[in-house]
């Protein structure tokens, strides 16, 4: 997995590419939560390159949303391919994040 | 003699990508389908995942052993460790109504697998059973 950081009209964005499973998880969540430790008011997470993820990936974003959620901040996810939307879905977790098309979508929301 | 595929990893998480092809390439070679091969793909991950963590407790240095079977009528696979006894009424999950992290790789697991059982006669470690029934093309 590589994660990218950039900041595009003072919004956060993470770009991720490949699998995020067991092994690769720990590394997105060092991330992540530097930047819910800073409370980032919106931060937005690209899934248009991400190949797979697993349950691990999953929690780490969970722990992610409810640490945004602490400061009232937002984490919004754009471009998740349909496998990966199909695993939110089953894991019912379509409900509790906020997933737009794109990232137009996202910023607009 | 069955025929079978076979492949033993260290209990590190960056050998799990190697599970994870090594179920693909089996999968595409008896025609599973692609959508049915991602599910499993990610149940043997999850299966080998809750091995390195709750058998081997994260020690990175032990084995795993994956062996794949396929029949007309089945998709099996067999997952051994040497590690502490996991018991079966352990595994539930949480419900997926109680969004908090962890809980969910048994509900992957059993949502592809319809056969989910530990070998109880492996006396040291497990020996996790996974079986999903094929259904024959028409």
């Amino acid at each position: 997995m590589n994660i990218e950081l950039s900041e595009y009209k003072q919004k956060k964005i993470i770009t991720l590419s490949g699998d995020i499973d067991m092994y690769s998880s720990p590394l997105l969540r060092d991330k992540l939560m530097a930047l819910v430790k800073k409370k980032v008011p919106f931060l937005y997470v690209d899934f248009n390159k991400v190949s797979y993820i697993d349950s691990s990936g999953i929690a780490t974003f969970v722990e992610g949303l409810k640490g945004m959620k602490s400061f009232g901040g937002r984490i919004v996810f754009f471009g998740v391919p349909p496998k990966i939307m199909e695993i939110f879905n089953f894991s019912k977790l379509d409900k509790v994040f906020e997933i737009y098309g794109s990232i137009e979508d996202a910023f607009n929301s | 003699m069955k025929e079978f595929v076979g492949i033993t990893i260290p209990s590190h998480p960056k050998y799990l990508s190697i599970v994870r092809k090594t179920t693909g390439a089996v999968g595409e070679l008896y025609g599973i389908p692609e959508q049915d091969l991602e599910d499993i793909k990610l149940a043997v991950d999850e299966a080998c995942s809750n091995v390195i963590k709750h058998a081997y407790g994260g020690d990175a240095t032990k084995k795993i052993a994956v062996k794949y079977t396929v029949t007309k009528r089945l998709f099996k696979v067999i997952i051994e460790d040497n590690g502490m006894k996991t018991h079966i009424g352990a595994m539930q999950g949480r419900s997926l109504n109680d969004v908090r992290p962890g809980g969910l790789g048994i509900h992957f697991i059993r949502r592809i697998f319809d056969g989910f059982r530990f070998d109880e006669q492996k006396r040291r470690g497990n020996r996790l059973i996974l079986s999903r029934t094929l259904h024959a093309k028409k």
